[in-house]
């Protein structure tokens, strides 16, 4: 099996994908690739943007020297949509992320349903393999 | 002419405390409806409730199932714009099937323009997900019952947001076209001029989006150059649109710089492509500014019913009007691409 050369990571400023993007970056230093963080910026985001392209969130950057993962490695998108809708978009051109990595459950949502996942949604639908972090995990 | 409204139905439970899709929408689309003073000449039918057969022809079985679950085991956030209350679903049937009964009566009395005031909104709502505040797409419920009777739809959306919903759904259907002017980039992120329907449907769908500023001439030159040729090839035998009112100046969800003038035209506008009188229905979408929404749903309404509109004027100026020609060639280059390789793979 090829290693992995590009992890695409869900991010909405929650604690489940912070836990998500740690993982990614810790995965990335095995397999060499890059990690791209995307934020969807959603319909009522244009009361209030909460992320702007081109400036990776301070608290991203902490992490990544956290993990000691190169900056250099670390990309930062805004894209418009719904969280499933563009982390699957990030599957293809141009940044044909080979794995897809999103933490088990965001802000404010139930367990055990299909609607209002987004990691079910985004494994339901995706074209390569998903990596659904739960949010205790600590690593070993 | 008369107008086919859908009857009240009660909506309110539908609510997220400061959420902007709020009853309160529906409220300003009726005062509009009233400040017609149509009197006899409005045509209020009753509120239908979407049977699942009416809409299994656009959403998959199990994701009726799951939103009805969902709903009637209380409700929640579905994503970071759309939610769900315990009545929601009950109140997204009535949305959805009330179509289809101005529909029903537009038939009858070969006569007439239609107006569905219904809400949630529902042209991001794909086949198998809810998204964008939108649970049912209830225009495209209202196609695709149309299409089953042997109609040709033409659908309208200018709503300021790409109607990624109703575009997926018809995307390989030769018998719908999609054609949707947008601000871009903007939410959904789809809507790209190269998207331009599925192997069956090539050409039937058309996507003009328009930078941040753009203005009513702009828009209407967009219909105008790159949908109308298509429009005519296609002979619509009916008109739907999917009338969002957010590309108004001062709706706070976008930026485009419509006036109430512009809607009026562009009414007046798409009530053209329409073959006889009673094939033209509106459905409300978005708009979350409550008095441009109900003067531009004023506007749309009294110039497709033929009479003047004496509001705001239309808007001109804004950016976009050089690059609608490159988006017509772009879109002609990607429908040359696309059956050049069907050409290939059929020889092969």
């Amino acid at each position: 099996m090829k290693p992995f050369q590009s992890i695409a990571v869900g991010y909405d400023g929650s604690h489940d994908a912070t836990v998500a993007a740690r993982w990614a970056m810790e995965a990335a230093k095995d397999f060499g690739a890059v990690v791209t963080i995307v934020h969807a910026t959603g319909l009522r985001e244009h009361l209030h943007q909460q992320y702007v392209p081109d400036v990776t969130p301070p608290e991203l950057i902490a992490l990544a020297q956290e993990c000691a993962f190169e900056e250099s490695g670390l990309h930062w998108l805004v894209a418009n949509g719904d969280p499933c809708s563009v982390l699957l978009r990030m599957a293809s051109p141009p940044i044909n992320a080979d794995m897809l990595v999103v933490g088990s459950r965001g802000e404010g949502k139930r367990e055990g349903l299909l609607l209002g996942s987004t990691s079910l949604e985004v494994a339901e639908h995706a074209s390569v393999p998903v990596v659904v972090v739960p949010s205790s995990y600590v690593e070993r | 002419m008369v107008l086919v409204v859908n009857e009240t139905f009660d909506d309110s439970s539908h609510e997220d405390a400061g959420h902007p899709e709020r009853p309160d929408r529906l409220v300003a689309a009726r005062t509009a409806i009233d400040d017609l003073h149509l009197d006899e000449d409005l045509v209020v039918v009753p509120a239908h409730s979407a049977t699942r057969e009416e809409l299994v022809r656009v959403h998959i079985g199990n994701y009726l199932d799951e939103l009805s679950a969902y709903c009637y085991s209380g409700g929640g956030d579905i994503d970071q714009d759309t939610y769900a209350t315990l009545n929601s679903f009950t109140i997204a049937k009535y949305a959805a099937g009330s179509g289809l009964a101005v529909i029903d009566e537009l038939q009858r009395r070969n006569d007439g323009v239609g107006f569905v005031a219904a809400r949630p909104p529902g042209h991001h709502a794909l086949a198998d997900r809810a998204m964008g505040f939108c649970l049912l797409n209830n225009v495209a419920v209202a196609a695709a019952a149309l299409r089953s009777q042997g109609e040709r739809v033409l659908i309208v959306d200018w709503d300021v947001h790409h109607g990624n919903g109703t575009q997926q759904i018809f995307w390989d259907v030769p018998e719908v076209l999609y054609v949707s002017t947008h601000q871009w980039p903007l939410f959904p992120g789809t809507g790209s001029v190269n998207e331009v329907g599925g192997r069956h449907a090539t050409d039937r769908t058309v996507n003009i989006p328009l930078p941040p500023g753009a203005t009513g001439d702009v828009v209407r030159r967009g219909i105008d150059e790159m949908a109308g040729p298509v429009i005519d090839a296609f002979d619509p035998t009916w008109v739907l649109v999917s009338a969002g009112f957010d590309a108004h100046r001062e709706d706070p969800m976008a930026d485009l710089r419509l006036t109430s003038g512009d809607f009026a035209l562009m009414a007046r506008g798409v009530s053209d492509y329409a073959p006889q009188p009673g094939r033209l229905v509106m459905f409300l979408e978005g708009g979350y500014d409550l008095d441009a929404l109900r003067s531009s749903i004023h506007a749309s309404l009294s110039a497709a019913l033929g009479q003047t509109y004496d509001g705001e004027s239309p808007s001109n100026g804004g950016p976009g009007t050089e690059q609608i020609e490159r988006m017509r060639q772009a879109r002609r280059s990607t429908i040359e691409l696309l059956h050049t390789s069907d050409d290939e793979e059929s020889t092969r």
